[in-house]
Formats: C-alpha cells, structure tokens, sequence
C-alpha cells in the first residue's frame, strides 16, 4: 500500500473549481514529482494535503496517509499531522522564516509543539537536526538569525525545520527555483539523500521539467486543476501520451529559429572597457579604515552590432552591478563604457542617445511598471529621451505601432498593467524597449519568471525583433539551458570577473575555466524528447 | 548594539542642539521688548533698564544663548517674567500632572487598541471587525474636545461620578488625583486608541501574510498559536512607532483638553506664558518638549532594536 493516496480530490475556492479529481500515489523511500505551468494547481494539491487552503475554500475527495484519513480529522488533529508526520518546504527561502527568531528556536519549536521533550533534547536534536541538513553547528550555530544566512542556507533551515521529526512524508513547494544552478544540485541532492536515509516519501513540485527528470521516480504531469498524465518517469518521458505533456517539453527545450542579421557583426556596439566599481564596506568601528568590495573588477567585453551575448554566473557575482554600470546607473571608478563610439556617461551625464539608444527589460514584469499609468504612458515613457518630443499624435502612433509588433492591440493601450497575464506583461515591457528604436537590449533575467510555453513564444518575439530591427541583445540569465539556445556568444562572470568568454556553443561543450565546468555540471539537464 | 546605541544618542544630542538654536532664534524674532512690556507705557528708562539687567537681556544674544543653555543643564531655567518664581519649579509642578495624563492616556489607548486590533485582524470581515472599524473611524473624526464636553456633561452634570474640573493634587491621595485625571485622559485617549487600533489591525494583517506564518502553520502550529508565537512581534514594530509620536504628542498636545477640565498642567501653563507674554516660560517649555519627544524616539529606537535583531547590527 502506498505512503499516500489522494483519490479523487476536489477543491474550489469561492465557488471557482480549483483541482478536480485528482488522483496521486506517493510510495515510501520515493519522489513523486508534479509539474506544471504556473496556475496549473500545483500548489494548490500540496496545501490541500496539509489541509492548509485559504479562506472561503471547499475540498472533497480523500486523503490517506498511512492508513489516516486526513479529511476527516479535526483541526486540532490535523495540527499534530502537520509538521510531526508531513513536513513541508517552500519556495521563497528569504522569507519562509521568522525573522525575529533564531534558527535553533524555530527549528526546536517543531519539535516543542509535537513532543514532551526536555529543553536539553530538545537542542540535542536541533543540532542534530542542522547536521543531518549539513549545516554543521560548529559554523552555524543556532543563535544565528535568518537574516545572517544566504538563501541555500536558510532553504536548509526550512528543510531541517521539517525533517526535524523524521516526518513520513515531506512535500517541497518549488524549493529550488529562487536558488543558483550550484545551489540547487546541493540542495537537491540532500533532498534525495534525506529520502534514503530515512525511507521518507517526497511529493516535489517544480515548474522545470529538468528538476523533476533527475530527481522523481514518478511524476503527475498537471494542467488547469487536472492531473493530464502520471506514471513512473521513464515511462511518462519515453512515451508521452497527452499533447500537453509533449508541448510543455517541446516548449521546455525550445530553440528560437536563428534569423539571419542584415547587420555586419564586425562593427563594435557596446564596448565595455576595464570597469570597475567599488562599494563601501561598513566600518566596524569608528576609527576602523574604511575598506571596499569590488563588485566588478576591470571587466572588459565588446558586443557588436546585432550580435546576441549572454552574461552567466551566480548570484553576487557582480551581474547586476555590472548592468547597472552599462546603463549609467551606477557609478564607476574606472575604466569606461561605449556605446557606438560615444561614452554613456561623459562629465557624470549620461548622454541622451545612449539613453535612446540603449534600454533594458528586467525579470519581475510586473514591478517594473507603475501600476496607476496606462500601459499607453507607460509604454511612450522613453520617448522623454528622444531629442525632438513627439507631438500626441505621433506619440500614439508609435505606441500602436510596438505595441502592434509585439503581438498586442493598439486598444491595450488603454488599459492597466494588472489586466494583462505575465507574458503578455512581458510583451508590453518589450514595447517600452522597443519604442525608441534602441541599438541594444539589456535583457535582465528577462524570460525567467515566465511559464516554458509563454518563454517560448517570448525567445522567438526576441529572435524575430532582432533579426527586422537589427537590435543587440546582453542576455543574462542563471538559466544555462535557456543562453545556450539563445545566444551567440557567453561571457562567463565569477566574483566580479568575466572568468571565460567565447562561442555558447564552444564554451558549453568544451569549458576551459573550472568555474564553467561546475556551473555547466550542476545544471539539471531537460530530458531528452522522444519522437 | 552598542554602537546602534552609541549613534542614536549622538544623534539625539544633535537634535537638541539644533533644536534649542532655532527656539532661541524664534524668539528673539518676536517683536517688542519684554522689559517695557512687563512694566507698561508709563514706566521710565531707568527702571526699564534696570529691569533689563535683571532678566539678563542687556547682554549680547550669543551670551545669552550660552547662558540659557548652559543655565539649562543645570536645571536652571530662569526666572519667569510674570511670577518671578523659578522656571524649573514651575515646570515640575506642572509635569506632576501632565506627565501622569499622557501615561494615563497612552495606557488607555494601548488596552483599547492591542484587543481591538488583533480581533479586527484575525476575524476579518467579520461583524466584529466591522464593528470595530466603523468605532473607529468615528473616533478619529470625533475632535477630542467636543467629546470631553460630552463626557462632562454625562459623567460630571448628569451621573456626577466625576468632577467637571480641577485637580486636587497628588497630596489628596492617589486615587483622588487618578479619578480627576479620568475623563481627561479619556478624552485624549480615544482618537489616539482609534488610530493605534487601526495601525495594529493593518500591520497584523500583512504579518499574517507573509510566509513565514505559513511555514509555522506548516510545522504543526495552530492558527492562534502562529498568531502569539510569530505573527505578534513582526507587527509591533509600525506599532510602536505610532506609540512613541502619541505619547509626545499627548505631553505636549493636552493644551485644549487641559483648559477644558482646568488642569495646571504644562499646555495650560504655556498656552497662559503666551498671552502673557513670558518668554522665558515659553522658551524653556518648548525645550523640555522638544527634549521629552527626542527622548520618547530614542526609546522607540531602543525598543526596535530589542524586537528585531536586524536593526542591532544595522550601520
């Protein structure tokens, strides 16, 4: 009999039918994967089974675990389930935890509310808990605050806080996807570990079909509140039989069909040339000296006309720094940054036509916009950097006219940010780009909240803009998949240095520098599509 | 911690300092000489500068700035022009009274508001919670000394449970002098307790959101218990500012609500150094307010850096 069962489970929240008939089976000493499209119900299904659903929602069907029948139980009851038989782990590390308490408090707190345990217990399985997560106590102690952890640490945190029991089934809610490549095969890894050690049950969820490819025995394909396809992971990748299933891996590996350029690539757009910028660091004390963190140390690259270049490296490799450089919003202390001949920032100014000609789409699509402006405004907003202003007349024509040409209608102009889907977000942070007519884009994580299918069709508006516009694209991204198929050339960045450089296709097949090695090793790798 | 401290009470002594030079300033720029003034039209020029030499105005405005500081932290505030009695005796009269009220008040508001705003948060669109909103809504909007005249009128006139006015002094007993600072306090606790109570639902209600009360129901808490074990502290925080701008503001802002109950207390006495033009009074007031506000935020610093770990190591 397996760990558990969910039979014909049915939610909905204010009337709306959320999940519907969903049916799962999750054997002990096994990975359940369940992927999806954002929206799909993942989630929801993962917070039906703690019984953790928001206000005003219905649930129908069953629950079992083990033998218990988690429906029926009282609130009370299911309290003493949660957290003692089914621990649960979630997306957003930098915010799963209590900021106001330490580390060691919120992890013993699992095990006060559940057990009669002593004081002295109860830390002697804490610390044993923060080793069994591979956060030795000797360097993280459990006085620490979230707040002095990075993101994988306190990932592990959470995870300790629900393993702390030995629980008999975890579910972890896309515990990777806010994490870097490295990170997450670490993490991962201890995942499956855990499994092993202790023969727990694990329902992961993930939106990456890689993720779940390495790491599920079976895995539930989901779909507008539907289970669409399940079965063991080989069987589901060798022999997709819903279309779905086969569009979201197509989708998932997609590769934008190349257009050839007009443009000659030989003539230099950006040229970037020993940049650095220093920060601050805080004294420790008064009379301390002052010391400085290199963010970016004289980094140097060109990027010709038309050419697409990816930017790769972890977090706080100094990638935002840098672009934030390029685009003159930072300052610089040495070295310099062309853009067609010309200094972005002469006499600390930054020049109006690098600013027409350069412009930038970053990853959040919808807090990049003011939400009270029309998406009209919006979208005509870099038009303030032309030299001429437009009368009205051509400053809607010419907000039609993108809009037109990444795919919306000339009536979105109206509306409001909030009624449009992210993708089509997207396409509107594009048109804002796209409206003076730059030379290059700075794409900043710019595809990597977006479901695969709504990223597909994204990658090709990009490929197909650049190819009519004869536009430059930097591409940065943590998605190694993603700049592979993207871009023409990569520039590898680690601590502040650009550490290898060259042709995508060269550097990912053969890498030079070991930092690329290891970044290129803990990227899961999609499965491999069977026609 | 040290250091956090360390920086608040610097820049707290410089508040002060800026503080006392723009007072000093303010006042110089107030036409008219206080001398003549205190002896009317008729008086001659001798007793006029006599009396100058008296009150220390015959010396340069710097000088004089030196010597009201410096008198200062001493705890010589000068003499007052109308009574000819120490400044500071007067002062601490008066603080006998309006400091009590303000504590008074504040402890009314914060047992009012603490209750109502976690019920208002936890049922939300309840009928409580409505209740509770619409309550006060109607307290924010209420001025203050419309609804002491109504309490005077209902509790003094009509029940004569309290008296309309007056303080009888700490000397008739502790319980006398509580029972006549009642209905001022609150009079001056309602708008306060109305605002506070809102602030507290808002805050409760985006801690309730985050992910970390999600993480704790996740771990086996009940919704009550993620309530007192985690959701509580990160609201306080917005609370206790609100709590420390209140209880300067009731020190300083009981003016009306002090002459309505015929209070001796601080805004009484200046609002009566105004008309009368006693300057020294005024000055010296208006300092020690600015001071107790200063103080009252540097409190609220400490008491952040208590309820949240992050602010100890902040730079």
């Amino acid at each position: 009999m397996s760990l558990l069962t969910v039979q014909d489970l049915r939610v909905s929240i204010g009337g709306k039918s959320i999940l519907t008939d969903i049916d799962l089976s999750v054997e002990a000493g096994k990975v359940l994967g369940i992927v999806g499209e954002s929206g799909s119900g993942k989630s929801m299904t993962a917070y039906s089974i703690m019984r953790l659903l928001p206000d005003g929602s219905e649930q129908n069907g069953k629950v079992i675990l083990d033998g218990t029948e988690l429906t029926s139980l009282s609130e009370e009851q299911m309290c003493q389930v949660r957290g003692r038989r089914i621990g649960m782990v979630f997306q957003e590390p930098m915010t799963a935890l209590n900021p106001l308490h330490t580390i060691g408090d919120q992890i013993a707190e699992t095990v006060k509310i559940h057990t009669n345990t002593s004081r002295s217990e109860a830390r002697r399985i804490t610390l044993d808990t923060l080793r069994r997560v591979e956060l030795p106590p000797e360097e993280f102690p459990p006085s620490r605050y979230p707040h002095e952890l990075s993101g994988g640490q306190r990932q592990r945190v959470v995870i300790a806080m629900a393993i702390a029991l030995r629980p008999q089934l975890l579910i972890a809610d896309e515990p990777t996807t806010a994490l870097d490549v490295t990170t997450q095969a670490q993490l991962l890894h201890l995942l499956k570990r855990l499994v092993d050690d202790d023969q727990m049950g694990l329902v992961l969820i993930s939106h990456d079909l890689a993720v779940i490819a390495s790491t599920a025995d079976d895995i539930a394909v989901m779909r507008n509140g539907v289970v669409v396809e399940s079965g063991s992971t080989d069987v589901v990748f060798n022999h997709m039989q819903h279309p779905y299933t086969r569009e979201l891996m197509k989708a998932s590996g997609h590769v934008p069909q190349k257009l050839a350029s007009t443009a000659e690539v030989t003539s230099p757009l950006l040229v970037v040339k020993d940049l650095v910028r220093d920060y601050k660091v805080a004294r420790k004390g008064v009379f301390d000296k002052v010391s400085f963190f290199r963010a970016v140390d004289e980094v140097s690259f060109t990027i010709y006309r038309g050419e697409n270049v990816g930017l790769v490296g972890e977090s706080g490799c100094g990638k935002s720094t840098l672009t934030r450089a390029i685009l003159g919003l930072e300052d610089i202390q040495s070295g310099s940054v062309s853009l067609d001949g010309e200094f972005v920032i002469a006499n600390e100014v930054m020049s109006l036509s690098s600013r027409r000609k350069m412009q930038v789409v970053f990853q959040d699509p919808y807090g990049s916009f003011n939400p009270r402006h029309t998406v009209g405004r919006l979208v005509a907003e870099p038009l303030h950097a032309l030299a001429i202003q437009p009368d009205r007349r051509a400053r809607e024509r010419a907000v039609h006219e993108v809009l037109a040409r990444v795919g919306l209608q000339a009536s979105d102009g109206e509306k409001y940010i909030h009624e449009f889907s992210g993708g089509q977000r997207q396409r509107i942070a594009i048109a804002r780009a796209l409206i003076n007519r730059p030379s290059l884009i700075i794409l900043d994580e710019a595809v990597s909240a977006l479901d695969v299918s709504i990223r597909a069709q994204i990658l090709d508006l990009l490929v197909e803009l650049a190819a009519s516009d004869d536009i430059a694209y930097l591409f940065i991204s943590h998605d190694l998949s993603v700049v592979r198929s993207f871009t023409d050339r990569v520039l590898v960045m680690k601590d502040g240095r650009i550490v290898e450089e060259g042709e995508t296709e060269t550097v990912f097949r053969s890498p030079s520098h070991p930092y690329t090695k290891s970044l290129i090793a803990a990227a899961p790798t999609p499965p491999k599509v069977a026609h | 911690m040290i250091r956090y401290l360390a920086r608040r009470l610097l820049s707290l002594a410089l508040t002060l300092l800026v503080a006392s030079v723009i007072i000093f300033l303010i006042i110089e720029v107030v036409p008219g000489d206080t001398a003549s003034l205190m002896l009317g039209v008729n008086a001659d020029e001798e007793t006029r500068l006599a009396l100058r030499e008296e009150l220390g105005l015959d010396v340069s405005k710097p000088v004089r700035y030196v010597n009201w500081v410096s008198g200062m932290l001493t705890g010589d505030f000068g003499i007052s022009y109308t009574y000819r009695t120490p400044v500071s005796e007067m002062i601490a009269d008066r603080m006998m009274v309006s400091f009590p009220l303000a504590l008074y008040a504040l402890a009314l508001s914060t047992l009012i508001a603490f209750p109502a705003g976690i019920i208002a948060a936890t049922k939300r669109g309840s009928f409580s919670d409505v209740s509770i909103m619409g309550v006060t809504q109607l307290g924010v909007a209420i001025p203050n000394f419309w609804f002491a005249m109504i309490l005077v009128t209902i509790f003094a006139i009509k029940l004569r449970w309290f008296s309309a006015g007056g303080f009888p002094g700490w000397e008739a007993g502790f319980f006398a002098g509580l029972k006549s600072l009642t209905l001022p306090a609150i009079a001056l606790a309602l708008p306060q307790a109305s605002i506070l109570a809102r602030v507290m639902r808002s805050s409760l209600l985006d801690t309730l959101g985050e992910d970390f009360i999600r993480t704790a129901r996740a771990k086996g808490l009940s919704a009550r218990q993620a309530l007192w074990g985690h959701a509580l502290r990160n609201a306080l925080i917005p609370v206790l500012t609100i709590i420390g701008l209140q209880f300067s503001f009731l020190l300083a802002g009981a003016i009306i609500i002090e002459n309505i109950f015929f209070l001796p207390g601080l805004g009484r006495m200046i609002f009566q150094a105004i008309t009368q033009r006693d300057l020294i009074v005024v000055e010296s007031v208006v300092m020690l307010l600015v001071f107790a506000v200063v103080a009252v935020t540097f409190l609220v610093d400490i008491a952040y850096a208590v309820v949240d770990p992050r602010l100890r190591r902040r730079v």
